[in-house]
């Protein structure tokens, strides 16, 4: 049997980027202190539960070795956060026979683009057996041979990390995978999944957020009726509307959607950010303060537009 | 005054007086509020939930009257009519004070609901005093919390802190957690008003207060001098005379017990020419 595969969803490093000015820069979910811009990795960990937690471990090192930002003059590179779509390959057969790459052959035939350049993680989870260094190398260089793209294993905690190295593969924390039943056609189900957006989840908040309050849309919209008081943030993967006044911070686009806008009635925000690019209480130009603003990302600059 | 027993049942309202910040007057107001619940005829018992920082009882004129308090209630060592001290002035008033050498530790979630259940049988009002902050001590005096009562000085940390302290109401407490009980009902007491800072913009108004805040305001508390004088000689305010601080105190506990009342901001009266020519000899 082989059988297939879920989006999976893993962020490889999400990190900040060395600003070159202090009026914008990026705003990264996991960064821990940009910018004199105090946000604890740990609370937007909590706060946006992403399922990677050791991509924020990662960050969380390579802030604390980041270069004294006073002595940055430009920025030679940037790191942000990346969210990466992977197909997941499980193996539910013992072994890798005839039978196996017959029925590959056939889910390929039926639906190559879907592979075509996609990154693919080898799922052991039912298949112990190929962690044994031979039968991987023989497998991985059969499914490369198809032109698929392997580049990790998981669910192998026995595999010898260094010996997959030598096949140019990494291991990979599992994911939070949302389990598709096995018995059924599969082929319908890879469709599905990989055609549908993860579905929206969209927020309605209809009492003010206070201050020291988190709100989290982590899959959609967040709309708040009432009130956002400074020191309450509110965080959503799609944008983010308040029907009162915006006096907290808004992060929109926290997955990295660059498509992603906040409305308020009031801008009196102490941050905006969308998809990490973000702007602060003092950078806010004083024609939108305290206005009706739709606020976007533009050539990867936040723009600030007066509605009505 | 209609300090008469009522033979009703007891209603049994836990009222918290709350902020986050410190030295906004919780304590004072607490003292003031169920001195003016008292005097309304409701029996009425302030409890100080300050573990290790006493001040209630010295506002109320009673702390040479401690023998045993909250704590050793909640331990067992001594009975809850033993630690409650009646107010010698009104009698539909007591004092359950707490300990000044033992910490917030010792406050237990149980213990808590015990002691508030047993007054619950028979005062009226219960007037939790909170202390300063949001951690254990302020938490467990909103937790049981049938209405808050957030005391808030007309400027901006104290404002965002009382915001705070109304987030924490609508989700750390007893009925926030039960699944269909009413929501704690929160209002804003402003105190330390001064109408004069206030009209050159040095201090933030009512409305401003009001906009952020978005809960009900229960009363406005001007400045005054009364106030330091009452604390000083161990008296609630509305218990020392006449004065425009007692006065919207008592029109703050008139809206409180449910009774609609118009808003007024009561100024401290102006000294008129006579005495500010003479007035500072005496």
């Amino acid at each position: 049997m082989s059988d297939f595969c879920r989006t999976y969803r893993w962020s490889a490093f999400t990190s900040w980027q060395v600003p070159a000015e202090h009026t914008s820069g990026v705003f990264c979910a996991a960064a821990c202190s940009c910018n004199g811009l105090p946000i604890r990795a740990g609370r937007l960990k909590a706060a946006i539960r992403l399922e990677q937690e050791q991509s924020f471990e990662l960050s969380d090192r390579y802030a604390r070795t980041r270069p004294d930002p006073r002595s940055a003059k430009v920025a030679a590179f940037q790191v942000r956060g990346r969210f990466l779509t992977a197909l997941a390959l499980r193996i539910d057969s013992a072994s890798a026979d005839a039978e196996f790459y017959a029925q590959l052959d056939e889910q390929l035939g039926k639906g190559r683009q879907l592979f075509m350049g996609a990154p693919i993680v080898l799922d052991l989870a039912n298949a112990p057996d190929f962690a044994d260094h031979s039968r991987m190398r023989d497998l991985v260089e059969k499914l490369r041979a198809r032109d698929l793209q392997v580049f990790g294993v998981q669910n192998a905690p026995a595999i010898d990390a260094r010996q997959l190295q030598t096949l140019g593969l990494i291991t990979l924390a599992p994911g939070r995978e949302a389990p598709v039943p096995r018995d059924t056609n599969p082929a319908p189900a890879v469709a599905q999944t990989v055609t549908q957006a993860p579905l929206a989840e969209n927020k309605v908040i209809r009492t003010p957020v206070r201050s020291g309050q988190i709100v989290v849309a982590e899959h959609g919209d967040l709309t708040i009726v009432g009130s956002v008081a400074s020191g309450a943030e509110l965080v959503a993967a799609g944008n983010i509307h308040v029907y009162g006044n915006l006096r907290g911070r808004a992060i929109a686009g926290c997955h990295g959607n660059e498509n992603t806008h906040i409305f308020c009635q009031s801008l009196n925000a102490e941050l905006v950010a969308i998809a990490g690019v973000y702007q602060t209480s003092e950078t806010i130009e004083d024609t939108a303060r305290e206005r009706n603003t739709h606020i976007y990302l533009k050539d990867e600059k936040i723009c600030m537009e007066v509605i009505a | 005054m209609t300090t008469e027993l009522k033979d009703k049942p007891p209603l049994g309202r836990v009222i918290v007086v709350t902020s986050g910040k410190g030295g906004v007057g919780k304590t004072t107001s607490s003292a003031a509020i169920s001195a003016a619940l008292a005097k309304q005829g409701f029996r009425t018992v302030v409890v100080d939930f300050d573990v290790g920082l006493r001040n209630l009882d010295m506002i109320m004129g009673c702390e040479r009257r401690v023998v045993f308090d909250f704590i050793n209630v909640i331990q067992g060592d001594a009975k809850l009519k033993q630690a409650l001290i009646k107010d010698k002035r009104l009698e539909t008033l007591s004092i359950l004070p707490t300990s000044q050498t033992r910490d917030k530790d010792a406050l237990t979630k149980e213990g808590v609901e015990q002691i508030l259940n047993e007054l619950k049988t028979e005062f009226d009002y219960i007037v939790c005093d909170s202390p300063a902050g949001i951690e254990r001590g302020a938490q467990l005096a909103m937790y049981y919390a049938d209405e808050a009562v957030v005391v808030t000085n007309p400027e901006v940390s104290s404002v965002r802190d009382s915001d705070r302290v109304l987030g924490l109401l609508n989700s750390q407490t007893k009925r926030a957690e039960t699944a269909d009980a009413e929501p704690i009902k929160a209002q804003v007491l402003i105190t330390r008003y001064d109408q004069s800072r206030v009209d050159i913009g040095e201090m933030m108004t009512v409305e401003d207060v009001l906009e952020i805040l978005a809960v009900p305001l229960l009363g406005v508390i001007p400045e005054s001098k009364a106030i330091l004088r009452a604390s000083n000689v161990g008296t609630p305010v509305v218990l020392d005379g006449p004065s425009a601080a007692a006065q919207a105190y008592e029109d703050a506990v008139t809206r409180l017990t449910g009774t609609e009342l118009e808003m007024r901001i009561v100024e401290e009266r102006r000294p008129g020419l006579f005495r500010r020519m003479f007035g500072r000899a005496t």
